[in-house]
């Protein structure tokens, strides 16, 4: 149990990926705040379920596209614990629609949710990680450096996501902060339903040389390894996490010799 | 101002049309609101009220008026505890 004793903070841990991430911490010893968004009902299942792990859980509800409400959620937490051991910024919102019918306030919200709450959540978490230490994980995904059906704007904001991330590594890495991201390939999620057609998880199966879609607990296991110490010379990474689809697309379409 | 006004406000200024073209009976469609502008509407109405509205109960909202209804009520259950 490598994570005993420290505190972690989940956004977007009610469900999905978030969820398996906040298990999978629970699951190695450590306490866990889930946020959450509009599924409040989902978010206290997830931490009942950390609860039975044998660790204390919290939800907190917080729109992380909103600087009000992120600055709210880090006063809850300052107040209660007065520390944060391991921050994932792990929430995220899109428009998956053609370049065409993207206008700015699908840009802003997009943006907002998944770019700029790191930022912004990072200065705060740091903050309670002083003197301490800690560790950052931001959530990417293949998107940021490959173009996918009507994912532009999410491609774009986790593009900026991982840039930040190398920023605040190197500038936080006197501060005994690790900053990493974990960028996965297509995850079998609600999300996935949302921007790919049905059939997709079938061809996902093809696409991946690893021969299975990725899990929303293989990406909690790179992210719980990065919050280890074993992987604390490991900075401003991102770490893919795709069964091999991104380097092996060529050879899978026969064209790699 | 009533919650019907105020929540007609919202939606007009997160949908950029004429509050006056709001009635019970506009659809989302007729509003011209895309997802994005729902989820947005529905968050600025759960601030303002300081209610929860899940997404289940939202998609059954046929026009502005079952939304305006929805919160109604709502707001009606917190002031009675
Ligand atoms: N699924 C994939 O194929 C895939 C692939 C690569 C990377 N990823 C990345 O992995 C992460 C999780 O994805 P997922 O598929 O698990 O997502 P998901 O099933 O769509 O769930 C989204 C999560 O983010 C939360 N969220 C959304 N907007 C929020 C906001 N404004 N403030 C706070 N929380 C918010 C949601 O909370 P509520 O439910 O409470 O609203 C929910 O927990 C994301 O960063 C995503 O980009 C996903």
């Amino acid at each position: 149990m490598s994570l005993e004793g420290k505190l972690a903070l989940v956004t977007g841990g009610g469900r999905g990926i978030g969820k398996a991430i906040a298990l999978k911490l629970a699951s190695q010893g450590a306490d866990v705040i889930v946020n959450f968004f509009r599924h409040r009902d989902t978010a206290q299942e997830t931490a009942g379920e950390i609860e039975a792990l044998g660790v204390k859980a919290e939800t907190v509800r917080a729109n992380v596209g909103d600087p009000a409400k992120i600055d709210e959620m880090f006063d809850t937490i300052s107040t209660k614990f007065g520390r944060l051991d391991i921050f994932i910024s792990n929430a995220a919102s899109g428009v998956g629609r053609p370049i065409t019918e993207l206008d700015v306030k699908a840009w802003e919200w997009t943006m907002d949710i998944n770019a700029r709450a790191l930022l912004l959540c990072s200065q705060r978490a740091a903050k309670l990680m002083s003197g301490r230490g800690g560790k950052i994980v931001s959530i990417s995904s293949l998107g940021s450096s490959f173009v996918l059906p009507n994912y532009t704007l999410v491609g774009v904001s986790k593009a900026a996501l991982e840039a930040l991330t190398r920023y605040l590594a190197i500038e936080f890495a006197s501060q005994n902060i690790c900053v990493n991201a974990v960028a996965a390939s297509a995850v079998e999620t609600e999300a996935l339903k949302f921007y790919f057609k049905e059939g997709m998880a079938q061809e996902g199966h093809h696409l991946t040389p690893a021969g299975r879609m990725v899990a929303p607990e293989d990406v909690a296991n790179v992210v719980s390894f990065l919050c280890s110490e074993e992987a604390l010379m490991i900075r401003g990474q991102t770490i893919v996490v795709d069964g091999g689809t991104s380097v092996g697309l060529l050879a899978l379409a026969g064209k790699g010799g | 101002m009533t919650v019907e006004e105020q929540i007609r406000d919202i939606v007009a200024r997160i949908t950029r049309v004429d509050k006056s073209i709001i009635t019970r009976e506009s659809t989302f469609k007729d509003i011209k609101a895309d997802s994005l502008d729902v989820v947005q509407a529905l968050v600025a109405v759960e601030e303002l009220f300081e209610i929860e509205i899940p997404d289940e109960e939202a998609q059954n909202f046929q026009n502005f008026g079952d939304f305006v209804s929805y919160v109604e009520n709502k707001v009606a259950q917190t002031e009675k505890v």
